[in-house]
């Protein structure tokens, strides 16, 4: 097993490293990814983990001769959720020469698409913003690589209907989640789906900031679903799992989006939370190759970016994921078009990525001018008590279904 | 020695109705107008569009919260609520293809109208009972603008704003914006500063007082609780429109939310109740502060190589920021516009002053 991991951790350096031709990472013009996350106020449960991992991927590739032989270098600023700082730290960046960005924060995001679009920087957007966007002939300069919550929703109905026999007919799925947009946003697309597949969708909506539940969970114990798809966020899974247990609802019924981490399942109870499932286009734990590599290569001499618990948490995978496409982009950019880098080589680095799924790190994925998302590839992971366990091999399920309602609303774009 | 005067002393009613007493005051604003003017020429384009102009826009808005706060005296917790009305009315009267000087015009028009539902409260209500129904209203102007998938454009509630065009020319330009902005809020200020001397503002501030004093003065609190309401609403709803139009482009519930209007409030109550040039140092403290306290802490961390970690580095500014606002509520509870004042003042008969002693 070591073996074979230090064989995968060195191919994943190799990939890293192409093209470095030995020359050093630091005489040349860095790379520059602009993070701007919200780190104090709402989603400080998951934006530490993601710069840590951003900032251990950078360290990795730089001590590994950076992309060819550029160093990577990443940039992490508050903007507190608030589009104008979101604004604010955009342009500063962009002046400081910066053009690709990451936002992690919905608001901020779409405050910040119209100028991304009209500047032609890229704006990377994984699992925030507009689903829409992966529509890259509308959205050229956006990249929502990773499921967008449409298809996350579309491949949880699609897992439902293997579970069930593969058939829905009067079947009965739940949806609860928080009643505004993010939670709102598959509510589209599992209507179409009930309609398409004649399963039964109730809906069930939880007032922010989720804590009280027990009116939904009341009703979903009347109407029986068969399934419960959720779309909460952090402390909202703890108040449903406590639901649950009160209306005896089985937690093996109950799929999560991709935002339910080690954090919530030690709140929930480790044993308690047993059988809960999730959609993920991330391998979650710790024996991924890249992971194990960073904790080995850093965390094990204290030279980690961060804490190291931040490590032992699926949003430092995830933030991992968010990153490497990025990286690979750079990378083949720079051998299809030499440097410097620009947001032109760039965006055709993104277009070019083809089954990259970084060493068994997360769904592969096949990015096209097109089709802006890779796919949109997701798995079923169920939680054993200890760790994840995949229930499914990466799919992506009612393509055409999603694509009908992506199309539908990018082409109201201006 | 600095203003050449030994203090404000009035002979008759046209000086004390002067919108400035004091000389050197109103060259100071001719001073800063031709700077404002002059600006796109001598102000990088990155301090231009992503500092000062949303700190003019809000000022705008700022302003018309002072005036239904500061002059008239009603607690106002659903600003941005109003705001939204506004924004949300004239981008769709924009897309509709309704030129957007009109559109800004039905924006604001419709923020006055739902902004007056507001007043119906305050005519009942007071105080932090007013408070409370104002936050109440802006509830339900949120959950209504996330569950109108028709008003905020579809499932994922953002709504594009069509390029802005005045007299017929499109904007796009930085030093364009900018110039949309300082034009606005220059009315909105002329509009304030006049406000003062006129017997609507002298109204309002009798309402303010006592209102049922004002009453008795043959003030009709009714009409004037309205007309506060009314015209601050109108102010907002075009200032949301252009904060949109040139500054987000896009319009999306969580810019109107319930923590903007609190942050709105804490503009005007920092920069002081009443205070027009208090109005403007109260928005830069809070809206553009904290930008800039990061990016300070971010330079020096990453001149000193520190190694600071992220989470320790976004929390410290707004430490900081917080301990700003403190300390400034305490040095003058009346807010930044009565320390100018109070610097203002010291200086006008200095160093005579002295001599009284």
């Amino acid at each position: 097993m070591t073996l074979k991991r230090h064989i995968r951790t060195a191919a994943l350096a190799a990939t890293l490293t192409a093209g470095a031709l030995g020359a050093s990472a630091q005489e040349k013009e860095p790379i520059r990814f602009g993070l701007c996350f919200d780190i104090s106020k709402s989603y400080s449960f998951v934006s530490p983990q993601v710069a840590q991992a951003a900032q251990d991927l950078a360290m990795y590739t730089n001590d590994n001769g950076g992309i060819g032989g550029h160093p990577v270098e990443i940039i992490v600023r508050d903007h507190g959720n608030e589009p104008q700082r979101g604004v604010e730290c955009y342009e500063q960046l962009k002046r400081d020469g910066v053009f690709i960005f990451y936002f992690l924060s919905t608001p901020v995001t779409n405050a910040v698409l119209p100028r991304a679009m009209k500047d032609q920087t890229i704006l990377m957007q994984n699992f925030t913003g507009r689903g829409d966007a992966v529509d890259g002939s509308v959205f050229e300069w956006v990249f929502p690589i990773g499921p967008s919550y449409w298809q996350q929703a579309a491949n949880a109905v699609s897992f439902v209907k293997g579970q069930l026999g593969g058939d829905l007919e009067g079947r009965k799925i739940g949806f609860i989640y928080l009643d505004y947009p993010f939670g709102q946003e598959p509510i589209e697309i599992l209507r179409t789906l009930s309609k398409k597949e004649g399963f039964d969708l109730e809906l069930y909506p939880v007032p922010l900031p989720g804590s009280d539940q027990s009116g939904a969970w009341s009703k979903i114990r009347r109407d029986k679903p068969d399934y419960v798809i959720s779309w909460l966020l952090a402390g909202g899974h703890v108040v449903a799992s406590r639901e649950m247990r009160r209306n005896q609802f089985p937690i093996d019924r109950y799929i999560t989006s991709n935002w339910l981490n080690e954090v919530d399942i030690v709140n929930i109870g480790l044993q308690e939370a047993k059988g809960l499932l999730r959609t993920t286009n991330v391998a979650g734990g710790q024996d991924v190759p890249i992971v194990q590599t960073m904790l080995e290569t850093y965390y094990a001499k204290g030279k980690g970016s961060g804490p190291e618990n931040l490590v032992r948490d699926v949003y430092y995978n995830t933030g991992l994921a968010i990153l490497a496409p990025g990286l690979e982009a750079a990378r083949i950019a720079i051998e299809k078009h030499g440097s410097p880098l620009t947001p032109e080589s760039m965006k055709d680095g993104f277009e070019s990525i083809v089954e990259f799924d970084a060493n068994g790190l997360m769904a592969p994925l096949t990015v096209t001018a097109e089709d802006h998302g890779g796919g949109g590839k997701t798995r079923i992971e169920q939680w054993d008590g200890e760790t994840w366990v995949p229930l499914t091999d990466w799919s992506a399920d009612y393509l055409d279904v999603v694509w009908e309602v992506i199309k539908e609303n990018s082409s109201k774009y201006e | 020695m600095f203003y050449r005067l030994s203090g404000v002393h009035h002979a008759d009613y046209v000086s004390d109705s002067r919108i400035y007493k004091v000389p050197a005051d109103r060259n100071l604003a001719v001073f800063i107008l031709v700077i404002g003017l002059a600006a796109p020429f001598i102000i990088p384009s990155l301090y231009l569009n992503s500092y000062i102009l949303p700190w003019l826009i809000w000022s705008a808005a700022a302003l018309g919260l002072n005036l239904v706060t500061g002059w008239a005296g009603q607690l106002h917790l659903g600003y941005a609520a109003v705001m939204a009305v506004g924004a949300y009315s004239a981008i769709h009267a924009a897309r509709f293809g309704v030129p957007w000087e009109f559109a800004l015009i039905i924006g604001g028009l419709a923020s006055s109208v739902i902004g007056s539902l507001f007043a119906f409260a305050a005519l009942r209500v007071k105080g932090l009972y007013l408070a409370l129904t104002t936050l109440a209203m802006q509830f339900v102007m949120d959950w209504v603008l996330t569950h109108s998938p028709a008003i905020t454009g579809g499932s994922h509630a953002s709504l594009q704003s069509p390029t802005l065009a005045l007299l017929g020319q499109p904007i796009t330009s930085d030093a364009g914006y900018y110039y949309v902005a300082f034009g606005w809020c220059l009315m909105v200020t002329i509009f304030m500063l006049n406000l003062k001397r006129s017997a609507l503002g002298r109204a309002l501030v009798a309402v303010r007082e006592k209102d049922y004093a004002a009453a008795i003065l043959g003030v009709n609190s009714f009409y004037y609780k309205i007309l506060a309401f009314a015209t601050s609403s109108f102010i907002a709803g075009v200032s949301g429109a252009l904060l949109v139009a040139a500054f987000f482009f896009l319009a999306a519930p969580e810019q109107f939310s319930v923590a903007v209007s609190i942050q709105v409030l804490a503009m005007v109550i920092v920069g002081g109740l009443g205070s027009i040039i208090g109005t403007y140092f109260g928005v830069a403290l809070i809206l553009l502060v904290p930008g800039i306290v990061n990016g300070i802490f971010a330079t020096t961390s990453a001149n000193l190589g520190l190694q600071v970690d992220v989470e320790t580095l976004a929390h410290m500014p707004n430490a900081v920021y917080g301990a700003l606002i403190v300390i400034i509520l305490l040095i003058e509870p009346l807010g930044l516009g009565k320390l100018y004042g109070n610097i203002r003042d010291y200086l006008m008969i200095w160093p005579f002053d002295q001599f009284r002693k």
